[in-house]
């Protein structure tokens, strides 16, 4: 799908016009060099010798982040005040479903690499979340429905659109490396050139939102706190990487009794006869014990702004 | 200019490893270039010590110039990480690398963001990379931000430093004249440890903390077929005088002090001065250090006036049981000698560190006899590792053609990086039990006699007991669980490591990959 800029529909004062894109050049360089999009697990992942074994605890971990990224762009495109940024949104929604790729959405696309690193049946729904999996899930779910438009649209614009195509730059060279096929890898590639369209489009939507000082500033903490979540994620998912393969450390030995507490709660709640009391332990387990990808994934009936 | 020096963590928490647990000893190669270039703005980092994503929050708020770091094999990848991690951050930052590792296979860090490689010692080097970068930056400096003139300018001047590798840009990598390393070591300037302060009290040998990290000498005059030192110093041992060391010791806050030498019992003389100078300057520090069990066979009296003056702990290489085994190491030492050393060390109350190897033609009785052995000599911390033939050595090349990876990180002496003669399984579940199979060992040596008899040593360490204790175990638990051991080889020895120890020669070589590089008149 070839890339094209979001049209202005009204004529816009020039001075507005030049600070906003300062801002916005700034706002770039920041994010270029932010730590969560140089995070030392990124370079490590480009500079050692990964398996496909160690990919695929990585990309349990990141699937959780793949799979609600159109949740919080569906949540921002019902908040947007205006049709310029309800477009840039639909667009992007619109590559997402899958329109630049063949029709398979983006949470498809990256189940075939999951495959082909070997993920088994039942894997998906059964991994034990880093909790700072959980913490950048949330975090983009308060940003997008708990704070003003702006903040939301900086986390999931710029703080994702601007930042993606640096961090998998680290991520493409070590799947090669570890022997996964160019169509096993397509969704990190594609993101590599779709996101600098998406970062394009975003630009001339943001020049006129950014117009204000307030609305900067706004646009700049909803990114810086969208890529501190990304950097405390790429340090959750080191571990998880690192922790695999040493099955009796202690960290493992807490997460037993973390399981162990996950599934009491679970079955006071199958236990539960009142469909209330149902609703508050399952609140009480995603708030308390909150590992698989089932606590984490947004629910109509539980999210925080319902 | 500011630079940035970064110690990389060849350990991740969880992951199995030695560092850490047994000593922690702070970046003395990167204080000591430090102290070779006191006009510049200097921060140093030791990953070991910090969060996982310090290096991204140092860089940005530093904006160093130059970024440079150091590593030994098991670093490899760590090491690129870091300086990739720079060279992103900062397109137009110096990016080198020197130690160990870099020294002895420089072609494995010929990549896009690393500038310069340096082989050998560095302080020369880094004080001469340092001129010619300044002179660059001073000569482009009118220009707004060339980074391709500075490139320029820097690769121009960096022809005439010896003892590096550069990238010239279109030209590629080119080599220049090795460094001649003789200068006296009391003629090098003196390591910057101040700017590892920041790190004070983190540094540990076992109980030993807060401690101190010095080194007193370089290179070794053995040609052991397991170790490259003595490569990396072209055969040549240097020594500091007494009165240095002294004035080194003197220097340091710290109770607890690792003289981090590869082979500090050797000089008889240097170590009889050091007994005088140490008595007459009233220095009261317990120390540690690296020696061979023949030198202290053979000179009993002196290791007893070095216990007087503070020598609490000696690493030794004991390496095996066997008669034979050391010869094919190469180590020119003896069983006997093991034993009477033990015995010396302990009449002085002198903790022993034991490092042992274990072969990977082991079977279940040489793993018995070696352990045997060790609970026979007593030593306090024996360190049992697998025979690897690590780059660089004797033994690399001669066993090149049965490495089973050349994975860097499997060269940490707790993998068999070459067939096993028992299944992979029972050869880890025999390694594995060592840490429990030696335990009466470590009881043998801290008997309530022998703690007594350096009662102010323990005194000192007595508060650090809980600590150790503490993370002795819990890495004690992943080590001892032969699970570790094997989990690391998923994906990478797949099939490989199944291959039947006879059939070996069947193991198809990896090529290496080196190719020299054109040498440079300097």
């Amino acid at each position: 799908m070839v890339a094209t800029p979001i049209e202005r529909p009204h004529a816009v004062n020039t001075d507005t016009t030049l600070g906003a894109r300062r801002f916005l050049k700034d706002l770039r360089e920041e994010i270029r060099c932010h730590p969560g999009v140089n995070h030392i697990f990124l370079n490590r992942l480009a500079t050692m010798p990964f398996t496909r074994e160690d990919y695929l605890v990585f990309g349990l971990q990141h699937y959780p982040l793949i799979n609600c990224f159109t949740h919080y762009m569906e949540n921002l495109l019902i908040r947007a005040p205006g049709s310029d940024a309800k477009l840039w949104i639909a667009k992007v929604l619109v590559d997402e479903y899958g329109e630049g790729s063949d029709g398979d959405d983006h949470s498809t696309l990256y189940l075939k690499f999951l495959r082909a690193a070997g993920v088994r049946e039942n894997q998906l729904s059964r991994t034990h979340l880093n909790p700072f999996t959980i913490d950048f899930v949330r975090t983009h779910v308060h940003l997008t429905t708990q704070r003003p438009f702006l903040e939301g649209l900086g986390a999931i614009g710029p703080g994702h659109e601007w930042a993606i195509p640096a961090m998998f730059e680290s991520i493409v060279p070590g799947l090669r490396r570890a022997g996964f096929a160019e169509d096993e890898i397509l969704y990190f590639w594609l993101h590599q050139d779709q996101d600098e369209d998406h970062g394009a489009w975003l630009e001339e939507a943001l020049v006129d939102l950014a117009v204000t000082t307030e609305a900067r500033d706004q646009i700049r903490r909803g990114a810086l706190a969208s890529l501190d979540a990304r950097e405390r994620f790429w340090t959750g998912a080191q571990r998880e990487v690192v922790r695999w393969r040493q099955p009796l450390s202690a960290k493992n030995a807490l997460r037993k009794l973390q399981r162990g507490a996950h599934t009491i709660l679970s079955e006071a709640e199958d236990r539960s006869r009142v469909s209330l009391g149902k609703r508050g332990l399952a609140r009480l387990r995603r708030r308390l014990t909150p590992i698989y990808l089932d606590d984490v994934l947004p629910r109509p009936e539980l999210a925080p702004h319902k | 200019m500011r630079i940035l020096l970064v110690q990389p963590t060849p350990f991740e928490e969880g992951r199995l490893g030695l560092e850490n647990i047994m000593w922690l000893s702070e970046p003395v190669a990167l204080t000591a270039v430090a102290g070779a270039v006191p006009e510049h703005e200097i921060e140093i980092l030791d990953l070991r010590l910090e969060p996982e994503n310090a290096l991204a929050h140092t860089i940005n708020r530093f904006r160093p110039d130059i970024v440079g770091t150091t590593s030994m094999t098991t670093d490899a990848y760590q090491a690129k990480a870091v300086l990739r991690t720079a060279k992103r951050m900062r397109p137009n930052v110096l990016t080198l690398i020197g130690g160990h590792h870099p020294t002895l296979s420089p072609e494995e860090f010929r990549e896009p963001y690393i500038d310069i490689i340096v082989k050998g010692e560095g302080e020369l080097t880094f004080a001469e990379i340092c001129t010619v970068r300044q002179a660059a930056i001073d000569n482009t400096r009118a220009e707004v931000v060339d980074a391709e003139a500075l490139a320029n300018q820097t690769a121009e001047g960096l022809s005439g430093v010896d003892g590096i590798e550069f990238s010239a840009g279109d030209r590629g990598w080119l080599s220049t004249e090795k460094r001649n390393q003789q200068k006296a070591l009391d003629d090098l300037p003196r390591p910057r440890r101040d700017l590892v302060h920041k790190y004070y009290g983190r540094y540990f040998f076992t109980v030993a903390q807060p401690m101190a990290s010095i080194f007193t000498s370089r290179g070794c005059s053995f040609d052991c077929n397991f170790c490259a030192i003595w490569e990396f110093y072209d055969r040549r041992v240097r020594y500091l005088s007494a009165e240095g060391i002294a004035d080194q010791m003197a220097a340091c806050e710290e109770p607890f002090i690792f003289l981090l030498d590869d082979n500090f019992l050797t000089d008889h003389k240097r170590l009889r001065r050091l007994v005088e100078v140490l008595r007459e300057r009233k220095i009261e520090k317990h120390w540690m250090t690296q020696g061979r069990t023949d030198f202290i066979a053979s000179h009993p009296e002196l290791m007893a006036d070095l216990a007087s003056v503070g020598l609490m702990s000696v690493l030794s290489g004991f390496e095996s049981n066997d008669e034979d085994a050391l010869a094919a190491l190469n180590k020119s030492n003896t069983v006997e000698n093991n034993r009477r050393a033990m015995q010396i060390l302990r009449d002085n109350g002198i903790q022993s560190t034991g490092i042992f190897m274990a072969r990977t033609d082991f079977e279940k009785e040489d793993f018995d006899a070696l352990y045997d052995y060790i609970n026979d000599l007593g030593v306090v911390a024996p360190i049992v590792t697998i025979h690897t033939p690590l780059p660089g050595t004797q033994l690399e090349r001669k066993m090149k053609q049965d490495l089973l990876t050349e994975d860097r990180r499997f060269f940490d002496l707790l993998h068999a990086v070459t067939p096993t003669k028992l299944p992979r399984e029972q050869f880890y579940e025999q390694f594995a039990r060592q840490l429990w199979a030696t335990m009466p060992s470590t009881m043998k040596a801290l008997s309530p006699s022998q703690l007594w008899k350096r009662k102010a040593f323990w005194m000192r360490a007595l508060p650090n007991v809980p600590r150790f204790v503490y993370n002795a175990r819990r890495n004690r638990i992943v080590h001892s669980d032969p699970k570790s051991y094997l989990n690391d080889e998923v994906g990478v020895l797949d099939g490989k490591a199944r291959t039947n120890f006879a059939d070996k020669a069947k193991v198809t070589a990896i090529p290496s990959g080196s190719k020299k590089l054109p040498i440079l008149a300097s």
